[in-house]
């Protein structure tokens, strides 16, 4: 769907985007991840042919984002960082010039609109002025109109921006549901967002990828020891038996306000150390309320990979 | 051309739905009704040469107004989709360039003929109350429209220029009204005697406003005037593509 082949933006002297090549098969779902200034929104701007590259090429749906704009701006539906809206319209009537400015009839827009609504649950607003709706309502709009043509790949650049924890619910349930029809490339920085709705995620910094991987990949390439958690209430001697276990290289212990023991232990990466710990307690007649093991979350991968380049520029300097 | 057309009467509603326009309406009204008053009564008591409508546009009060308009009309055409960022979705939607330009440029010029409608009614309107059908004839009317349609469309081309050079919509406004007072007195500076030398006053005369509109209201209508501003107006509006395009490569 996406073919970009070492797309470059310089501003004036510095390079916001470096070279990049990535590609985005029809049907994936995939995050654009990279901290302030990464250059994700430059590089959206270019597929959507609100800029121009100053080196490289993109095809989108196999139209040249330059020689091809008018075909590669129909293909998609884009929602621009921060959502700018008209404020003066009103929501049905924003939404039907949208639909009509990416080219539909007036018949079809009105039936697409509905749609579109009914999508985003904009239903109860049509009628309301867009510079009085709240900030996850303007976001729905903002929605609705990037999706109310029916485009085959939707770029949303941080389209949970500013929202409520429930909002954000509400957007990615929203945006896997989307998935099934559309491609979607979303840039975010809400990472388990990212990571319970995409197939896959590219993850740029300084204008370069770092990593294009799925996310389970990239968590597995961690290589992070195994965190495991118990609280018991146990004899004298448990921390000493914990040591024993094959795997365990650290454990520590703490007390909880209401009397009982937090051990924490930290293993080798590759073994789950739960059931030998549980195996033990039983054996030793320990109670037990809880024995948990910590998982590596995206987040940890995003933070190390981007940690791991900082200290790499630092020992080159 | 769909694009166009859609672009076209969004202008429009965001023009007729705004109370800003009714007042700059009724405000320019009230002006040229006054004038009108003070011509027929100036009429009444001393010969005049010119017609009715030409001591009307002659009159400076008429001019203070007028130049006013076209700042208030183009100033947020560009300006403010730039501050809003809503030029974002303008030119990622499949939309051309040329056809947004256009759009907007024809929504002001309509903008601005129903702005100066009232005026043209007041003729009609002074033959049905008085019956003096020789207050002015059809010939300098026509002319005036024709006059008036000319320097409107070029001085509304340089607003939907200035408008594109900034986010700032007060600043394009001023940008606008300076380009448009200093095109006009450029057309009086003969009259100061600040330029001895014919050649130049021929020049200045060439794109003078003032000497232009003098032939006009009397409906001597010349092919000069008319190439003059329609040229230039089709250069602003190229340079206003060319800025539009430029975002894409600027930093
Ligand atoms: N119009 C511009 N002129 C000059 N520099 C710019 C311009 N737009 C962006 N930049 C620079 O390019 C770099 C990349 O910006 P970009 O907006 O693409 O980052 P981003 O990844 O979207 O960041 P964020 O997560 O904050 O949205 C930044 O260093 C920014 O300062
Ligand atoms: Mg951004």
């Amino acid at each position: 769907m996406i073919q970009a082949k070492s797309l470059t933006k310089r501003y004036s002297g510095r390079t916001a985007v470096d070279r990049i090549s990535f590609e985005v098969e029809k049907g994936e779902i995939v995050g654009f991840l990279g901290p302030n200034g990464a250059g994700k929104s430059t590089t959206l701007r270019m597929l959507t042919c609100f800029l121009s590259a100053s080196d490289g090429t993109a095809t989108v749906a196999g139209f040249d984002i330059a020689r091809d704009s008018l075909k590669v701006r129909q293909v998609i539906g884009y929602m621009p960082e921060n959502v700018p809206l008209y404020p003066e319209m009103r929501v049905r009537e924003y939404l039907c010039f949208r639909a009509r400015l990416k080219g539909m009839r007036y018949r079809e827009s009105i039936s697409a609109v509905a749609e579109a609504m009914d999508t985003c649950s904009l239903q109860g607003v049509e009628r309301k002025m867009i510079g009085t709706l709240s900030k996850g309502y303007r976001q729905r709009v903002g929605l609705a109109d990037a999706l109310v043509h029916k485009p085959e790949l939707l770029i949303l650049d941080e389209p949970t921006n500013g929202l409520d924890p429930s909002q954000i619910r509400q957007a990615r349930d929203l945006v896997k549901e989307l998935g099934e029809k559309h491609t979607i490339l979303i840039s975010t920085h809400i990472l388990n967002e990212v990571e319970m709705t995409c197939n896959r995620v590219i993850i740029i910094n300084q204008g370069k990828i770092k990593a294009s991987d799925s996310p389970s990949t990239l968590i597995r390439r961690l290589h992070r020891p195994g965190q495991v958690s118990l609280e018991a209430i146990a004899d004298s001697g448990a921390l000493g038996k914990l040591r024993t276990i094959p795997g365990v290289s650290e454990v520590t212990s703490s007390e909880t306000d209401d009397g009982w023991t937090r051990f924490q232990l930290t293993s080798n990466a590759e073994c789950d150390v739960r059931e030998p710990v549980f195996a033990l307690a039983t054996e030793c007649g320990w109670r037990v309320r809880q024995l948990e093991m910590r998982r590596p979350s995206l987040e940890d991968a995003f933070v190390d990979l981007l940690t791991n380049e900082q200290s790499e520029t630092a020992s080159a300097d | 051309m769909h694009a166009f057309q859609v672009l076209f009467f969004k202008e429009l509603r965001s023009f007729f739905f705004s109370s800003t326009a009714y007042v700059v309406i009724a405000l320019f009204t009230f002006l040229n009704g006054w004038l009108f008053v003070g011509m027929v009564r100036a009429m009444q008591t001393h010969a005049s040469p010119g017609s009715l409508i030409h001591n009307l546009l002659g009159s400076g009060w008429f001019w203070m107004g007028y130049l006013v308009l076209f700042p208030l009309i183009t100033m947020r055409l560009f300006a403010e989709e730039r501050k809003m960022g809503t030029i974002e979705g303008l030119f990622t939607a499949p939309v051309r360039t040329s056809e947004v330009l256009l759009a907007k440029y024809a929504a002001s010029i309509v903008a601005y003929a129903a702005i100066l409608l009232p005026l043209f009614l007041f003729f009609p309107a002074f033959y049905l109350i008085t019956g003096e059908a020789g207050a002015f004839h059809s010939g300098a009317v026509i002319g005036s429209a024709v006059g008036l349609f000319l320097v409107g469309v070029f001085h509304l081309s340089i607003g939907i220029f200035a408008s594109s050079l900034t986010a700032n919509a007060l600043v394009a406004a001023m940008m606008t009204f300076a380009m448009v007072m200093l095109h006009y007195f450029l057309g009086f500076l003969q009259n100061f005697g600040i330029i001895p030398d014919s050649m130049w006053s021929e020049f200045i005369n060439y794109f003078s406003t003032v000497r232009h509109m003098e032939f006009l209201t009397e409906g001597l209508i010349d092919s000069r005037p008319v190439f003059y501003y329609i040229s230039f107006s089709v250069v602003l509006l190229a340079c206003t593509h060319h800025v539009l395009e430029s975002r894409k490569w600027r930093s």
